[in-house]
């Protein structure tokens, strides 16, 4: 079933690719040693040990991003994958890939708790000769193979023109539960959404509260936002788990059936936003790809195919999911 | 709510001044016993004052709709017993560790484990809810006794025992989940858990979250225990002078694996209360919630060097916690700018408990 599922995954993927539904830059002229030195250890038919270094495995997003390189690594004869989690720690990550170095890993995917403390590293398994895929957030400098990731502005501006168009067509008002105060995807979720909702000047954003990227905060904060606007018309939540913690609250005042509710990652988890959607507790959510099953395609390339023209850059595209297509998204990034 | 320097039914007969409350200030001045006993009455009800006030400044400060103040409307205050329930039943426990002198840094991931633990039972084993309650409750109750024990018989600090104990907790829940939230849909079908579970949802005549009156209930059952019995009195013993207390006969290792397991028990209620709240037991529901409640026994005027406090402070704290987080929200106050007032009301409520320790 999970090898069924990763092969979907890895076909997918490529129709995206095929459909240039995911944006690339070619790489640029400093492609490095890290490609260069593979050449010489690539090809079908060998082992290859491959070091996945993840930020912090307690976010359900990066943990679906751990199970989507698994689960992908698995259907690639001779991949093996291991994962080490660095839980939010960036000394900790900077050891996990210093030991991964130990154990002489052929390819490097890190998904960095922060740019600056670990460029250095980075740098040094680069500078080894070993190609090295950056996921979601980067690194300084130039001393990587390839950067995959989402574009949380792009998400925002996505999930603000849902509301101009279709949510909203008439207007209306509208509570933001944010994410995390000072958290860079919180500022780009906002932004985005901003820049979204412009073309309807009759929408309007009566009040932003942060509920941290967590279900319980968004319905505290949500019960207490509803008590002082209950005529709002939708709510736009930074993420699923807060969009399904403001229905909570709005069920208990009442209010669930006036209001729309939105969210953002559309994880294909039994507890993530599509299921919402599937079971009508949200209007729409809006997916952030965690870009594991793209990782492991360019990994399959470096390594199996010795190309050496990979893309440098990839922006994954956001998906909108509605009722309608909820069931098939579901299955098409590959829940279970 | 009564100051508990002192075990309780052992507090120090009323001083001969009393009456002297009544005197002018010069005499309290030169009657230091009579000083002393009013700033102990004052002191009593310091986080009941801490309360009123915050309560007092949440109605001047509410959004009105209509001339109606949405901060006293039934539904806003239910709303805020509701929220600081899980914290509020977990400072309960707290507060018993933190009588002893101790410290419990495992009840946040304990009560992610129970949540875990509640919803992966009802879901994927297909426990009923009694059955999957008194297998969360027990885990709670033997995690807890277990860390008493290690901190009574090996001697370690209970501050390294619990923070050890949020490291195994936080495992066993990442492990038995898989690293995701457990939905709870309900229902009688398989993978769905029985739809009277949903009552945690509810409240009582629309009014009354169920969160809440179990908070509540919980809250004054622990007053009535802290002031009546025996154990409360070993409790407080133990926290103001262990090794007298040892040597009068006081049963430490067995008090204290009592309070932890009480600790652990309370916070493995918490857990199932909020994966019935939230229709979801993930495993890392309840990160941080150990110091909120630390902070809502702290500002309830418990000293955290043990010995020293009451459980209505503990409640009062709470509620105080959940008006100020419902006011900023109410007032669609700039994130920012929260952090700013919570730290300040924390650090205001703390320095009057120096403050008490200072002058008293």
């Amino acid at each position: 079933m999970r090898t069924r599922t990763a092969l979907l995954a890895v076909l997918a993927c490529g129709a995206l690719a095929a459909t240039s539904a995911c944006s690339v830059e070619k790489q640029s002229d400093g492609a490095g040693s890290g490609s260069a030195a593979s050449s010489e250890n690539c090809g079908s038919g060998k082992d290859f040990l491959i070091g996945m270094s993840q930020a912090n495995n307690a976010e359900p997003y990066r943990q679906v991003m751990n199970n989507d390189i698994e689960t992908a690594a698995k259907a690639v004869p001779g991949f093996t994958v291991e994962v080490a989690d660095a839980a939010q720690d960036n000394s900790k990550q900077v050891a996990d890939v210093e030991n991964f170095l130990t154990q002489k890993i052929n390819l490097l995917i890190i998904s960095p708790n922060e740019a600056k403390p670990l460029t250095a590293v980075v740098k040094k398994a680069y500078d080894q000769g070993i190609p090295v895929i950056v996921l979601d957030r980067k690194v300084e400098g130039d001393a990587y193979t390839a950067f995959i990731g989402g574009d949380n502005v792009a998400i925002g501006r996505a999930a603000g023109e849902f509301y101009a168009k279709t949510l909203l067509p008439d207007g209306g008002k509208v509570i933001e539960i944010a994410g995390l105060p000072g958290a860079t995807p919180a500022a780009e979720r906002a932004q985005g959404f901003r820049e979204g909702i412009k073309s309807n000047p009759k929408i309007e954003i009566i009040a932003s509260q942060p509920a941290d990227w967590l279900r319980d905060k968004g319905q505290t904060v949500a019960d207490a936002l509803l008590k002082a606007h209950p005529d709002v018309n939708a709510i736009y939540a930074h993420n699923d788990p807060m969009a399904e913690g403001a229905y909570l609250a709005a069920k208990s005042a009442g209010l669930e059936t006036k209001i729309k509710f939105t969210g953002i990652d559309a994880l294909p988890v039994p507890s993530g936003g599509i299921k919402a959607v599937q079971e009508g507790r949200l209007a729409a959510t809006f997916q952030y790809a965690t870009g594991g099953r793209e990782a492991v395609d360019l990994a399959k390339k470096i390594l199996v195919d010795c190309s050496k023209d990979v893309p440098r850059s990839t922006t994954l595209d956001t998906m909108q999911v509605t009722a309608e297509n909820a069931a098939e998204a579901y299955t098409k990034l590959g829940g279970v | 709510m009564t100051d508990t320097r002192t075990p309780p039914g052992e507090e120090v007969a009323p001083a001969a001044g009393t009456v002297g409350l009544r005197g002018t200030a010069a005499r309290w001045v030169h009657r230091p016993r009579s000083r002393r006993e009013l700033l102990d009455r004052l002191f009593a009800v310091q986080s009941l004052f801490a309360l009123v006030v915050v309560f007092v400044v949440a109605i001047a400060v509410s959004p009105r709709r209509g001339g109606e103040i949405l901060f006293l409307d039934g539904g806003n205050l239910g709303n805020i017993v509701r929220a600081v329930s899980e914290i509020g039943i977990i400072a309960v426990g707290m507060t018993f560790v933190i009588l002893l002198g101790g410290i419990d840094l495992s009840v946040g991931a304990i009560l992610g484990l129970s949540a875990v633990g509640t919803a992966t039972l009802m879901v994927d084993s297909g426990y009923g809810i009694l059955p999957a309650v008194v297998v969360v409750l027990a885990i709670g109750l033997l995690f807890g006794a277990l860390q008493g024990y290690a901190t009574a018989r090996l001697g370690i600090q209970s501050f390294i025992v619990t923070l050890a104990g949020l490291q195994v907790a936080r495992g066993l829940a990442r492990i038995w989940s898989g690293g995701l939230g457990i939905p709870i849909a309900y229902g009688d079908g398989p993978k769905e858990a029985p739809p009277a579970f949903e009552f945690l949802n509810g409240s009582i005549n629309g009014v009354v979250p169920v969160p809440a009156v179990l908070f509540i209930a919980i809250g004054v059952a622990a007053i009535v225990v802290l002031r009546t019995t025996a154990f409360a009195r070993h409790v407080y013993a133990i926290g103001g002078n262990e090794k007298a207390a040892k040597l009068s006969g006081v049963p430490v290792t067995r008090v204290k694996v009592a309070v932890f397991a009480i600790a652990g028990l309370l916070a493995a209620v918490a857990g199932i209360i909020h994966a019935g709240q939230l229709n979801q037991g993930s495993p890392n529901d309840g990160a941080g919630y150990e110091l909120d409640a630390i902070a809502a026994v702290v500002i309830g005027g418990t000293s955290l060097a043990g010995g020293s406090g009451s459980m209505g402070g503990t409640l009062a704290g709470a509620l105080l916690l959940g008006i100020l987080n419902n006011i900023l929200a109410l007032n669609n106050i700039d994130a920012n700018v929260q952090l700013l007032i919570k730290g300040l009301v924390i650090v205001a409520a703390a320095a009057l408990q120096k403050l008490r320790n200072t002058v008293a």
